[in-house]
């Protein structure tokens, strides 16, 4: 079947001229108004502008999961990934931790915890069963600690730590489970920072670190002192 | 670029995970893949129409983009930095098989064909309803130069001036160039949907089998 051919006029010759310009954004109202009249440019131009939609609007495709995996392959023969700190490091790094308020109030929370759990006369007992072992919760070693503020609050979390030993009878074991878990990360982070500084002792990063552990530390035994006989 | 086609990951967890990147963290590594993957994908299967060397490119894209993170210094957009370097790794790629992607103000004849306007019955009706597949199926069929500046301006967003700086030619050049390009596509899809027609219109073949056994 012959399709039935038809002349271009010249106002046609005209609106291909200016097609592009208008598509651009330019004004031409000689095209909008040609495009009105002719049927043949006002199909091109309705298709044009479909075309420019339909692409606009495109959606976006899904690699095979293959990309990633080779992505991530050569990325560690290159040895690009470093490894990470630890649960508890990461949330060390939570600036909030480090802020004056808060510290100040659990500077007095310990106090407080303090003085409310020194048993009269000051001396320590221990109500730890003997088949609990203590290496978990055991305080980190007062000869590794650092001198001025971090030996200061290193201090209290000892003195802390003394008083959540000589109460911890008194703790439901779930509870105590618990914050055993918890003091068995702040030693291994404090461990960690101590060791970090022995090589490197005026690493600002670490002693941040630290200072933030310990006293993430005491607030842990606070919070278990308070919670002690409930 | 004008367009998002992605819910950009907020600014301050990107920058949060790009800091976490620059540190060795394979997770930040995995977040910044995951949130760019498919907007990096698309770019590069439309601008090559072929699965396996956008998945290619696509890799070749990300591991550039990890090598170099630790240059990043938030100059600019985070997804606009990866971007142009996934565009860049096309165009590279596209050199490297000595498709004349170089300029397009180079003579390139194959790509000036002035696109036919004649004028039949069919003229006058619309393509109508292009469909999704038909038109990506038409991009991918494009002629190299005239696909990437499509792609570039109409898919992704870029402006002329991007895209001039981006394939060395003016923006003159980069306007005519989509123009021709928007046309191709249409004669291309018209062409399809007149295929298409002609198929419908065609009486169904008997199956063979059933056929012999009749005989």
């Amino acid at each position: 079947m012959n399709e039935r051919r038809y002349e271009k006029s010249a106002a046609c010759f005209q609106f291909d001229g200016e097609l592009e310009a208008y598509l651009e954004g330019e004004a031409r109202p000689s095209v909008v108004a040609h495009a009105r009249e002719c049927a043949f440019c006002g199909a091109l131009l309705k298709d044009l502008q479909q075309i420019t939609q339909m692409a606009g609007e495109m959606p976006l495709e899904e690699p095979s999961p293959t990309v990633w995996a080779n992505v991530r392959s050569q990325l560690e023969s290159e040895g690009v990934f470093r490894p990470q700190q630890g649960v508890w490091s990461r949330f060390l790094l939570w600036r909030p931790v480090l802020h004056p308020v808060p510290l100040g109030a659990l500077a007095l929370l310990m106090l407080l915890g303090g003085a409310i759990s020194l048993p009269p006369g000051g001396t320590r007992t221990s109500y730890l069963p003997d088949a609990v072992p203590s290496a978990p919760v055991a305080a980190v070693e007062s000869s590794t600690l650092p001198v001025g503020e971090e030996e200061n609050l290193a201090s209290l979390v000892e003195q802390l730590e003394n008083n959540f030993h000589a109460n911890e009878a008194t703790i439901s074991p779930d509870l105590k489970a618990t914050y055993e878990k918890s003091l068995v990360s702040l030693n291994a982070s404090i461990r960690e920072c101590l060791d970090t500084l022995k090589h490197e002792p005026r690493s600002a990063l670490t002693h941040e670190y630290l200072l933030t552990a310990y006293t993430r530390k005491a607030e842990v035994l606070s919070s278990a002192l308070e919670f002690r006989g409930r | 670029m004008s367009q998002q086609k992605t819910p950009a990951p907020k600014a301050a967890s990107e920058s949060q995970l790009i800091a976490r990147a620059q540190r060795g963290d394979e997770e930040a590594f995995t977040a910044l893949f995951e949130a760019h993957k498919r907007r990096v994908y698309s770019l590069c299967l439309r601008m090559t129409g072929n699965t396996a060397e956008a998945e290619d490119l696509a890799q070749e894209a990300f591991l550039q983009l990890f090598r170099k993170i630790s240059t990043f210094r938030g100059e600019s957009a985070f997804s606009t930095w990866l971007h142009r370097l996934a565009v860049n790794v096309v165009l590279m790629h596209l050199r490297k098989k000595g498709l004349q992607q170089i300029s397009l103000d180079e003579a390139d004849n194959s790509q000036d064909e002035p696109v036919k306007r004649d004028y039949g019955d069919d003229d006058r009706r619309l393509i109508g309803s292009v469909d999704r597949i038909g038109l990506q199926r038409a991009i991918a069929d494009l002629p190299p130069g005239y696909r990437t500046v499509f792609v570039l301006h109409d898919v992704e967003g870029y402006e002329h001036n991007e895209i001039a700086e981006i394939m060395s030619c003016s923006v003159g050049n980069s306007k005519s160039q989509l123009h021709k390009a928007r046309m191709k596509l249409r004669e291309r899809l018209r062409l399809d949907r007149k295929g298409e027609a002609g198929r419908e219109a065609l009486p169904a073949a008997e199956p063979v089998g059933e056929a012999e056994e009749e005989s």
